[in-house]
């Protein structure tokens, strides 16, 4: 036994010594698409490796958003971090206030390349901006449709969904009285992204004071006053009347539409690879549904983008900014959006995808885009700029479900809820005071 | 055992029957979902009955994960760990029952604690420590500001902070995971129950401790080593974690690392089929353990009943 | 784990053992209980025994004792977790802890969860056990079936029993359904804690269970033997011979399915119930994780992780001074 121990540590010193020699330069990439998306994100590296000789980019696949984060952060204070990680939308204020990132403008200027920057997707755009200045490199973006059974509704009587709420609603119940199927609508996994944050983006509602945190410190929630409360109140009529299912863990809930047994489901518009796979039926997606006197703003962005981290030497931001540009050609975004269902995150992809007819063939896939790009934004559709807000999302979302199952009255659920978000708020200042 | 219980037995094997088969039924669904097309398995319900697509899926996983490799640095890593614990402990635990010493509680309760707190919340730390395991050398280093000595000294500017990382290798992947208390303790809690007439009797015939522990006490642990291999083994292939974060390379990655890559993510199709076959994949090289395992744990259990 | 031998191999007949006859309690001496966990007769020597703790320890030392440290300091700070700024708030982390609703919900969800687990394990743990060291034939494939689910990764685990119990798509929870149960741990907290204890307890059974088996089995024959004889069914031998010889091993699982419950189950929550509803199944550490790994909040995660340890080793040494007792080493 004690053989195979000294053998072993001697295999790992071995292991050690052996490095293999690079003529180009290596870049890794640290990122959280597993499953197929892994195969298109080597795909994408393949693309860029194979189009010139000077860099290579390795993708490495860390987990889920978590974890690339705490290995981006433990890499980071053991200066064994990669240039380029991907991290997603909500973890914007935490990489701008570490102190470790090169925002993307710069690294682009420096390196001689000319971007764009104002041909990207307003609701992108404005995201990743401080300042004028683009931060991160949008990477894969989306944002929530609504998708139904055409089926389903044909048999209830109806051509398809309602574009308003209340309309919506009366169809949903409907569907369920009718007996043409079980559930009329699945909750979202992510609900805080499709029913509170986008649903005051296209309401023009505020999310938060200081323009949803655009201003600087001392923002707070206040989605607890107005449409929202009623917009939950209605869920949870859903929730209770049967026409709304819970799908819980073990199952996607896009798995129990494409399965045929809920109706509906408003999900990201990258679930497309799935329905398309999946869906036994006939199935098409159409707007998220807006309130009778709404504004009906653009929504907003789901998804992570690409930070490049200091510390490495001006060589390897070289490539990094060759790469950047590489993934904002025409070509790379109609072939991304195309492969995975995020939506180009430039007007010229979108322009191009629709020259080449493609939406012709699969309109579905033209709704994000045009959603995303529907009017003038105004200061509730920008998007969000709080700290920590996945923290508070935990906590948000916690309250709100107590407030759902019945627990608390609902109003008194999302007063809790905003009552622990501020809580996050203040303390994400009091870390960071005096750096943003 | 001496006498004929028919009722008894037909009641033991009815438990026997309905505890495996509750603990297997989960595993039978991830066997069936391995079984199954793509489109099967967005069927809602799911069929209890397997498909064909085994062999098919098993191929798919494989060759996606690229597990040859990634099986090669489990096996590796976990015996390692196995092979490393054990002996640790069983040197601890023998120092803490055989000798009287001060600090001899402390020294257990210190191993003890280390069970206390989750390497989630170290990870970051514990990943420092991997990256530069010289990271205390160095700290003395600057606190004492010994290169400032040294300078005094010999007149020339010395480096005497060191950088050894073991990010990247099997020992990073192995050495934090050593540290263990669970089998210390299973091993105090043996080694108080062998009687104390053989330890008499070994010093009274002059045997040194050592040899009272290789000749005496390890065979007769021979079953519970069996039993803590089993469990530990079995217990650092399912390591997701720390080998996450401690490996950048694909040929350094595990087995379940591979597997967790293949978890569909929530924006592209769910391929639970593949990911299920990877599942069954990864789980065959512990079963094998724990049936091969098995024959000396019975072996050392009739030596020892005697 | 009894170790029970014929010694006159080694010994020239000294410490045979004797098959009848009452078993040797354990001294109340206050000298003797002193050194708990001692043996009656040690070495001498003091520096042999230093060098043989030292592997374990320095391991320790460099990759437990160190980052912990490190990482605990940090519930005395309000850092960023890049490690770019760090204030000192003394106990204010703590503080909050104190006043904070869903912490106490935490600890009481823990409570629960770890006595029900607890109980769970090693009932159906015991009785399997005691049925597999009972059969005769196909004691081998009954023991790796039921060893099994150790081998299954927590977070596959997790998925398979929610997939199982989801009450939209899952096969039990048909069942349950069709019995007239209204199962739906998406909304009642109480399904859900079960859902979670099932998963849990179903990962940690195996691990009971190869103990216990193997504490049964170093039962000597002769002693059962001799119980046999004297008109001792097979239940009433296991109950009062085999379980009182099993006390080293109770009590080694006891502690291990309690510390399990505390520190080692929230992969299985995970991907269970997330936590959730509302919560109900946030546990202490799934908590720790939650703030700790997801949120960023390394310094509310620390005072936790500190609280947490504080707890358990207080549980354990109340288990070790109150259960450990009643452990009978000797025969």
């Amino acid at each position: 036994m004690l053989n195979l121990f000294r053998s072993c540590f001697f295999a790992a010193l071995a292991l050690l010594l052996i490095q293999p020699a690079q003529a180009a330069t290596t870049i890794e990439l640290w990122h959280a698409m597993s499953g197929a998306l892994n195969e298109r994100v080597d795909e994408l590296a393949d693309k860029f490796n194979k189009s010139q000789s000077e860099y290579v980019l390795k993708p490495v696949l860390k987990g889920g958003y978590d974890d690339v984060v705490n290995s981006m952060i433990a890499a980071y204070r053991a200066r064994q971090h990669p240039p380029i990680v991907q991290v997603n939308e909500r973890g914007f204020l935490t990489m701008l206030s570490s102190g470790a990132i090169l925002p993307a403008t710069e690294l682009m200027e420096k390196a001689g390349h000319k971007i764009n920057w104002s041909d990207f997707i307003a609701p992108v755009a404005t995201y990743f901006t401080k300042d004028g200045v683009m931060m991160a490199m949008p990477f894969n973006s989306s944002t929530p449709i609504l998708f139904y059974n055409a089926d389903h509704f044909k048999a209830a009587g109806f051509d398809k969904p309602a574009s308003t709420w209340p309309e919506l609603e009366a169809q949903l119940y409907a569907i369920s009285k009718k007996g043409v199927s079980k559930c009329a609508m699945v909750f979202p996994a992510d609900w805080e992204w499709s029913f509170l944050e986008n649903y005051s983006a296209i309401e023009d509602v505020p999310y938060a004071t200081k323009r949803n945190g655009f201003d600087g410190v001392g923002a707070e929630y206040v989605f607890n006053k107005g449409r929202l409360v009623g917009h939950m109140e209605r869920v949870k009529r859903f929730l209770d009347d049967g026409i709304l299912e819970l799908a819980g863990q073990g199952i996607n809930p896009g798995q129990l539409f494409i399965a045929g047994r809920c109706s509906t489901v408003i999900n990201s518009t990258a679930a497309h690879a799935a329905v398309e796979a999946g869906a036994k039926f006939n199935w098409n997606a159409t707007f998220l549904p807006t309130e009778k006197d709404s504004p009906a703003k653009n929504s907003t962005i789901g998804g992570a983008a690409l930070w490049t981290l200091k510390g490495h030497k001006d060589e390897v931001y070289k490539g990094v900014a060759a790469f950047y540009n590489f993934l904002g050609n025409v070509e790379t975004q109609v072939w991304w959006h195309k492969a995975t269902g995020y939506v180009p995150v430039t007007q010229a992809a979108y322009e191009a995808a629709k020259a080449q007819g493609y939406y012709k063939d699969k309109p579905t896939r033209e709704i994000a885009v045009v959603q995303l790009a529907r009017g003038t934004p105004s200061d509730n559709s920008k998007g969000f700029r709080l700290g920590n807000s996945a923290q508070a999302n935990i906590a948000i979302k916690e309250e709100i479900q107590a407030g759902l199952l019945g627990q608390k009255p609902m109003q008194k659920a999302m007063d809790d809820a905003v009552g622990r978000g501020n809580e996050v708020l203040r303390q994400f200042e009091k870390v960071n005071a005096g750096k943003y | 055992m001496v006498e004929r219980t028919p009722v008894l037995d037909a009641f033991a094997h009815l438990i026997l029957i309905a505890g495996a088969a509750l603990v297997c039924i989960p595993i039978y669904f991830v066997f069936v979902t391995g079984t199954l097309t793509q489109q099967q398995v967005l069927q809602v319900p799911m069929p209890w009955v397997p498909g064909d697509q085994f062999m098919a899926n098993v191929a798919t996983a494989w060759q996606k994960a690229d597990f040859g490799r990634l099986f090669l640095n489990s096996l590796v890593v976990s015996a390692g760990i196995v092979v490393g614990k054990i002996a640790l402990s069983l040197l601890a635990a023998f120092a803490v029952t055989y000798f009287r010493f001060p600090f001899r509680m402390t020294a257990f309760w210190l191993i003890f604690v280390s069970l206390m707190l989750p390497i989630e919340v170290r990870i970051v730390p514990t990943y420092e420590a991997a990256a530069n395991a010289a990271l205390p050398w160095n700290a003395i280093v600057d606190a004492l500001d010994l290169q400032g000595l040294a300078r005094t000294i010999t007149g020339r500017e010395l480096t005497l902070t060191l950088d050894w990382s073991l990010v990247n290798t099997y020992s990073g992947l192995i050495l934090p995971l050593i540290a263990s208390a669970t089998a210390t303790f299973l091993f105090r809690q043996f080694f108080l129950t062998v009687p104390d007439e053989l330890s008499d009797a070994a010093r009274v015939d002059g045997a040194r401790p050592m040899q009272f522990f290789w000749l005496i006490l390890l065979p007769l642990s021979r079953s519970n080593i069996v039993a803590m291999a089993i469990i530990l083994f079995l217990w650092s292939w399912n390591q997701y974690l720390w080998p996450l974060l401690v490996t950048t390379e694909k040929s350094m990655s595990t087995a379940v690392i591979g597997l967790r890559h293949l978890m569909p993510s929530a924006d592209a199709a769910p391929s639970w089929h593949v990911l299920m076959s990877a599942t069954l994949l990864t789980l065959a090289p512990p079963v094998v353990v724990v049936v091969v395992a098995q024959r000396w744990f019975i072996k050392g259990l009739i030596d020892s009943g005697k | 784990m009894q170790a029970s031998t014929d010694a006159s191999a080694w010994a020239g007949g000294a410490g045979r053992l004797r098959p009848t006859g009452p078993p040797r309690a354990l001294p109340a001496s206050s000298a003797e209980s002193e050194q708990r966990g001692l043996k009656r007769s040690t070495f001498e020597n003091r520096a042999l025994a230093y060098l043989l703790l030292a592997p374990q320890m320095i391991v320790l030392l460099f990759f437990f004792f160190i980052p912990s440290f490190r990482a605990l300091i940090q519930a005395f700070q309000l850092s960023d977790p890049f490690g770019g700024s760090t204030q000192w708030v003394g106990l204010d982390n703590l503080a909050a802890l104190w006043r904070s609703a869903p912490y106490w919900a935490a600890v009481r969800a823990t409570i629960v969860f770890t006595l029900a687990l607890s109980v769970a394990t090693l009932g159906v743990a015991l009785l399997l056990a005691f049925a597999a060291h009972h059969v005769l034939r196909g004691q081998t494939l009954y023991k790796t079936f039921i060893l099994v689910p150790y081998a299954v990764a927590p977070a596959i685990a997790g998925i398979v029993w929610a997939f199982l119990f989801n009450p939209a798509v899952g096969p039990i929870a048909h069942l349950l359904h069709s019995a007239g149960i209204a199962w739906d741990p998406n909304r009642f907290p109480g399904h859900a804690m079960t859902l979670v204890v099932l998963a849990s307890a179903w990962k940690q059974v195996s691990y009971n269970f190869l103990f216990l088996l193997a504490g049964l089995l170093a039962v000597p024959r002769s002693i059962l033997e001799a119980a046999a004889v004297d008109g001792a069914g097979p239940i009433r031998r296991f109950v009062s011979i085999s379980l009182s010889m099993l006390t080293p091993t109770l009590f080694f699982l006891v502690v291990i399915n309690f510390v399990y419950g505390f520190f080692d189950t929230f992969a299985v929550i995970d991907a269970t119930t997330r936590g959730g509803p509302a919560g109900a199944t946030t546990t202490m550490v799934y908590k720790v994780y939650q703030d700790g790994f997801v949120s960023l909040d390394l310094g509310s995660s620390a005072a936790q992780s500190i609280v947490l340890m504080v707890l358990a080793l207080a549980l354990t040494f109340v288990q070790f001074r109150f259960l450990e007792a009643r452990v009978r080493y000797a025969v």
